[in-house]
């Protein structure tokens, strides 16, 4: 097969017989926004049922943590040829806005990118949020 | 006005001043600093009128290769400290076969890059991300 690419780790052999889905066990559970005085996600939840990923969401409000429900996820490996997770994509469509969240695992804490825009009259600017989350393990 | 958090209600957000802030930190031509990436060796990044253009040219085993030129949705960043605050690109290149989903960002200097990219084939490849840090090509 004539393998396109954009750059050159993207030509990878890939053996057709073997090639399995991504494993994203490493992303399961509840991850913590590592800063207290956050002014947005404070904490969310990625759950598996029947090979269906999503992640609900928790962020603070001026009176208290809000809910922003389930989302289905992506999920991408650290390379073409990898087969074990190591970040996700969703997005969340709240009417008046939208939010897309990019998390990658780096160093055991998830970075999560968060992009939020507006579609409302109110003339809000885009913006931009990178925090750090990481899992409640409940080990220690 | 409605919200989902609390960031939603920042007043920075509805200041014009926020929407373009430190752009100039972002605008240029960026190297990759790592001389043996397999993956985008140079990025230019234009602004007119308050649109911002990426071009970018990925490693290829023939030399460079050219990638599509993407419209970028320019971002408020509000993470940082208000003197050090530069807005953040977000932008999305589209080949046939795969897309990658990008943002960047400029650091204390350096432009980072974060790709998500999604394979429409049925290569059998896996979808990733990966990081690239970028100097100023003067």
């Amino acid at each position: 097969m004539n393998m396109q690419v954009a750059q050159i780790c993207d030509q990878v052999e890939i053996d057709r017989t073997i090639a399995a889905a991504i494993d994203h066990a490493g992303l399961l559970g509840t991850w913590i926004n590592s800063n207290p005085d956050t002014t947005g996600v404070t904490r969310f939840v990625v759950t598996e049922d029947s090979g269906r990923l999503t992640v609900q969401t928790y962020a603070i409000g001026p009176d208290g943590v809000i809910d922003w429900g389930t989302a289905d996820v992506t999920v991408f490996a650290s390379s073409a040829s990898a087969r074990v997770a190591t970040g996700f994509a969703c997005r969340y469509d709240f009417g008046f806005g939208e939010t897309f969240l990019q998390g990658m695992i780096l160093k055991g804490l998830v970075v999560l990118a968060q992009f939020h825009t507006f579609k409302d009259d109110s003339n809000r600017a885009p913006f931009f949020v990178r925090e750090y989350y990481a899992l409640d393990h409940g080990r220690f | 006005m409605e919200f989902k958090e609390s960031a939603h209600l920042d007043s920075a957000l509805t200041d014009p001043a926020t929407r373009t802030l430190n752009a100039d930190k972002l605008i240029g031509r960026w190297r990759n600093t790592n001389t043996k990436t397999r993956g985008i060796a140079e990025i230019t990044i234009k602004e007119r009128d308050g649109k911002f253009t990426v071009t970018a040219s990925g490693v290829g085993s023939d030399g460079p290769i050219p990638w599509p030129p993407a419209q970028a949705l320019a971002l408020a960043n509000l993470e940082e400290e208000a003197g050090q605050r530069a807005v953040a690109l977000a932008v999305n290149f589209d080949f046939d076969f795969m897309t990658a989903e990008t943002y960047l960002r400029v650091n204390k200097g350096v432009l980072v890059i974060v790709l998500f990219v999604t394979f429409r084939d049925d290569s059998g490849r896996s979808n990733y991300v990966n990081r690239e840090f970028f100097y100023r090509q003067e």
